[in-house]
């Protein structure tokens, strides 16, 4: 009991430093880095969904819109989507970094800012043909 | 034997998910690419429309780069003996794909959203004038 207590010492846990120094870069359980992969690839998808709601609304589907609402609209979705398509591979280098140094995964701006662009786009899909 | 297998065991077949959605990934690319290119009918008389040469070639090199990354995850999944096994590292692959795979395919999606654009830009075709 006393030489346990003599080992542990002050308030750190009871961890043998190269233990806690290998794991510092150590690769994460694969099954983590392919759920990261495949968050990778379902924000890949959301923005070829956005590229191609972006290539209706421009060419494919007879709107009765005016030209700019509809340029607006096209525009702004084909802008989301490279947006997405730049960011998706930075989140995922972040996260896979954050892992593999056992670090807390870091938080991203992208899913609040898909919402906030996609509900202005649907606010302008509502409101613009009025105008 | 088995303390083999069992290290060759992939549970919540996790690999196999994401060969799926690479490959739910790379159809999604393959149908956007059709919209772009959107009048099939225009097809019959390529090479006299600048403007559907254009896209054609945008499309063709996309065609191309999906057939790579379908070729490239094909060869590292059969390596790895379906996803189980890369003798390399003596794990299961992880990422599935190699990482400069991961970078290729947002750079095509970003391709063809820069392609959409310089469409608009250059009023090759499609917007009413």
């Amino acid at each position: 009991m006393s030489t346990v207590s003599a080992q542990s010492g002050g308030d750190d846990p009871p961890e043998p430093n190269p233990d806690v120094k290998s794991r510092q870069v150590r690769e994460p359980d694969y099954r983590f880095t392919l759920a990261n992969e495949r968050t990778f690839l379902a924000w890949m998808r959301t923005a070829l969904a956005l590229l191609a709601g972006g290539v209706a609304v421009l060419y494919l589907v007879p709107l009765d819109w005016g030209g700019p609402v509809r340029l607006l609209v096209g525009l702004c979705l084909t802008i989301l989507a490279l947006v997405v398509a730049c960011w998706a591979p930075l989140r995922w280098t972040r996260v896979q970094r954050a892992m593999r140094r056992e670090e807390p995964l870091p938080t991203s701006l992208l899913p609040l800012f898909t919402t906030v662009a996609l509900a202005g786009v649907i606010l302008v899909v509502l409101v613009g043909p009025l105008l | 034997m088995s303390g083999s297998r069992a290290g060759g065991e992939d549970p919540g077949l996790q690999a196999e998910r994401t060969l799926l959605s690479w490959q739910r990934t790379v159809a999604s690319l393959v149908v956007v690419a059709a919209l772009y290119l959107r009048d099939p009918g225009v097809l019959v008389v390529a090479g006299t429309h600048r403007q559907v040469d254009g896209r054609l070639l945008v499309v063709g090199l996309l065609l191309a780069a999906a057939g790579v990354l379908i070729a490239v995850l094909r060869v590292r999944w059969r390596r790895t003996r379906h996803g189980v096994l890369d003798h390399r590292t003596g794990a299961p692959p992880a990422p599935l794909a190699p990482p400069w795979l991961i970078v290729a395919v947002s750079g095509i999606v970003v391709g063809l959203g820069v392609a959409v654009l310089a469409d608009v830009g250059l009023g090759w075709t499609g917007v009413p004038p």
